[in-house]
């Protein structure tokens, strides 16, 4: 019975929470801006590139931006395309996942194996062939440079304040501005969203544990949690990071391990009022394994808080990882948007207000519409809270 | 508690030894640009010295017998000395060669400083804007508050610090502000209080710290105060909703009175609830803030100390981050218990 309870169950309570969420101008708000970025995240090197998107050089076609897309483009390219195609389909969530899954496995080994993007990159050679008159017909990227891109060939790029080139203005080391932004939005909400996704896993096993076990391991693990709970976060953070190389995977799985104290305290006490409850006494007499009773019956009953609080969560992630980077012990090799704020007060005094700008403003509407999207969520879920 | 502090201690110092290059990885290095035979003479004498060649749970029980007041006397070479009571001891920063209670006296209370200005803020502006938002429940003003709190909540501390240095602190712009550190330099030799001089009017030491603390105060205290602001808002709703309100106003106490005695004492309770995760947070942001303004802060201290990885001056900053975690935890019980005739602890 429980099986096709459940089943039939979970999609009702999601599509009414769904509707009513959506019923609200900020979630809308929030979304359209999330989806904004996801669609910039994805296409960033085809909106972002010095590479001309089409070229007619000496009687051939070419597309220099697709001959040298990464690894990492090919692979975000496959599995976004597999979400689109799969949106609509009559299919359940569960086949969607592993199709996910599969798509995403086998475009990774193929990509790593077969794309091999050059690795000696001169951005100035096709700026410099199109004004020498070399090439018959160029399309480029509405935004024709790369965020690495530090345009030796143009005298005095430096620091340049918005114009019609550069839209968003120049960094310090001469690189546009705009084109960093579209690129760190991957960095922005590929952290927000994995290391929210560790953390949640952590609390919710731990928190489950606890909750279900009592006794010595609710006193363990709640030592633990005060643990995490008692050192300020960003301090804790900051001794991890500083400790381990910097990398984006590091920092995702850094700031879920520091971050799962949260989830862990909302699923306890879930569990604790579950536990002895007749469906969870039912399920236990009838000898249904522990595995099942704890994820199947109790979790779906007690995910509520944990789905809020994530999409607090991922506001505070993307937070996070900006200050980090913004205080210079985060990401040293991606374009991240607390980094480039980090540019805009130079050496004496001087004030870069296009630096300061746009990359706050990013951090800023982000942050406001995942907490827009929790509000709403909050509503939704618990109407009495209004 | 001892067990939480242990704790706490153990995971920041395992992860430190644990890490590529270990501890004071960073400080050794810089040793590595002297010839061969001098830098190898250094390193032999800072490893016997802090004890670095010795495994890394020998370390951790030698900073533990340093730190507690019943153990082993250490000698200045590093071996050790009799049983007995002895003074407890913080150790020697690697990077500073400076002993690390003596950092500490120094930069904590500028910290202190900082949080003892802004939480009264916090404080006073999330219950004045919490409770008259929620008397005008629905109401635009009620939105606005809304709103408002929602995205200040959402603006990055480090964009606010930018930008109000940026535009408030500026040649350019608006030289409104000092922007950075804590006192210019002639303010030692100003006076106390303002005052005037033969040369004109002068604005004394206390005036000239106010001056320079507006904008970290403000940055370190906006976000505090919207989160309380919505908190309070929801636990006024909820009081006036209940039923020993209704009761309250059946019988003809004045809404006044309903409000601020009845409602405002059980609406309390939140806000002395959070009490203990916001102080840990506020810390946390004074490290945020200390970084942009220049001020020589535990926090500024604490990013210096786990750049360079030095094992005491981190260990010490964890312990005294924790020991304010866990003491707000118990300031935040006392003050329940004073506040709830509830609440008995036994």
């Amino acid at each position: 019975m429980t099986e096709t309870a459940v089943q039939t169950m979970a999609p009702s309570l999601a599509n009414d929470v769904t509707g009513r969420t959506m019923r609200r101008w900020g979630a809308r708000l929030g979304l359209t801006w999330i989806v904004l970025l996801v669609l910039l995240a994805v296409f960033a090197p085809f909106l972002a590139n010095s590479r001309p998107l089409l070229l007619k050089s000496h009687g051939h076609w070419s597309s220099p931006a697709i001959e040298n897309l990464t690894p990492a483009d090919v692979i975000i390219q496959a599995v976004f395309w597999t979400t689109i195609i799969l949106w609509k389909m009559p299919v359940s969530l569960r086949t969607k996942i592993l199709i996910e899954l599969a798509v995403l496995v086998s475009t990774t080994i193929g990509a790593l194996v077969w794309v091999h993007p050059s690795e000696l990159v001169i951005y100035e050679t096709y700026r410099q062939d199109e004004r020498a008159g070399n090439v018959e017909k160029v399309i480029n990227a509405p935004i024709p440079f790369s965020p690495d891109d530090h345009q030796r060939d143009l005298e005095d790029a430096q620091l340049k304040p918005p114009d019609s080139a550069h839209w968003m203005g120049t960094t310090e080391n001469s690189a546009d501005l705009a084109s960093n932004m579209i690129f760190a939005t991957r960095i922005a909400l590929s952290i927000g969203f994995i290391s929210v996704s560790i953390a949640v896993v952590i609390g919710v096993i731990v928190g489950g544990l606890m909750g279900y076990f009592v006794g010595w391991v609710d006193l363990l693990g709640m030592r633990l949690v005060e643990i995490f709970d008692a050192v300020p976060t960003l301090l804790l953070l900051l001794c991890f990071i500083a400790f381990f190389p910097r990398n984006l995977y590091i920092m995702m799985a850094i700031i879920g391990l520091t971050g799962w104290v949260g989830y862990a305290y909302f699923v306890r006490g879930e569990f604790l009022s579950l536990r002895d409850r007749d469906f969870v006494q039912a399920a236990r007499a009838a000898g249904i394994p522990l595995r099942s009773i704890i994820f199947r019956h109790m979790l779906l009953n007690g995910l509520t808080p944990v789905i809020v609080s994530a999409s607090f969560g991922v506001a505070s992630a993307i937070l996070i990882e900006s200050t980090l980077s913004f205080l210079g012990i985060g990401l040293v090799q991606e374009s991240s948007w607390g980094a480039l704020l980090e540019e805009a007060l130079g050496v004496g005094g001087t004030f870069y207000w296009w630096i300061a700008l746009y990359p706050g403003l990013a951090i800023f509407l982000t942050v406001f519409a995942y907490n827009l999207l929790g509000e709403a969520l909050r509503d939704a879920l618990d109407p009495k809270l209004r | 508690m001892i067990p939480t502090m242990l704790g706490i201690t153990a995971l920041v110092f395992f992860s430190m030894a644990l890490s590529p290059g270990g501890v004071a990885g960073p400080l050794l290095n810089q040793v590595s640009r002297l010839n061969t035979v001098d830098a190898k003479r250094v390193r032999e004498y800072y490893e016997k010295r802090y004890g670095l060649d010795k495994p890394a749970y020998v370390q951790y029980a030698r900073w533990l017998n340093l730190i507690s007041p019943i153990g082993w006397r250490p000698n200045p070479d590093g071996s050790l000395g009799g049983f007995g009571f002895k003074w407890p001891s913080l150790g020697e920063s690697l990077g500073r060669h400076r002993p690390v209670s003596d950092l500490i006296e120094e930069f904590l209370p500028v910290t202190l400083l900082l949080q003892a200005i802004s939480i009264p803020f916090v404080y006073g502006f999330g219950f004045l804007a919490g409770i008259t938002s929620a008397r005008r429940r629905g109401s635009a003003y009620d939105n606005f508050v809304g709103v408002s709190q929602l995205a200040s909540w959402s603006v990055p501390t480090i964009w606010a610090g930018v930008m109000l240095i940026g535009f408030l602190a500026n040649r350019d712009y608006i030289s409104l502000f000092p922007s950075s550190g804590l006192h210019e330099a002639e303010a030692l030799n100003m006076a106390f209080f303002p005052h005037f001089t033969p040369q004109g009017w002068q604005r004394g030491w206390l005036l000239d710290c106010i001056w320079h603390l507006i904008l970290p105060v403000v940055c370190l205290s906006y976000g505090g105060s919207a989160f309380l602001t919505k908190l309070m808002r929801g636990s006024v709703l909820e009081n006036l909703s209940s039923d020993y309100v209704r009761t309250a106003r059946a019988k003809g106490v004045p809404e006044n009175f309903v409000l601020y005695r009845h409602v405002l004492r059980n609406s309390l309770l939140a806000m002395i609830t959070v009490a203990a995760s916001i102080l840990p947070a506020m810390l946390g942001g004074s490290v945020v803030v200390e970084s942009i303004f220049s001020i020589p802060g535990m926090g500024k201290l604490g990013v210096e100390a786990v750049e360079n990885r030095d094992r005491e001056l981190v260990l010490a900053i964890t312990l005294i981050g924790g020991l304010i975690g866990l003491l707000s935890t118990i300031i935040r019980d006392v003050l329940y218990a004073m506040a709830d005739p509830r609440v008995i602890y036994d």
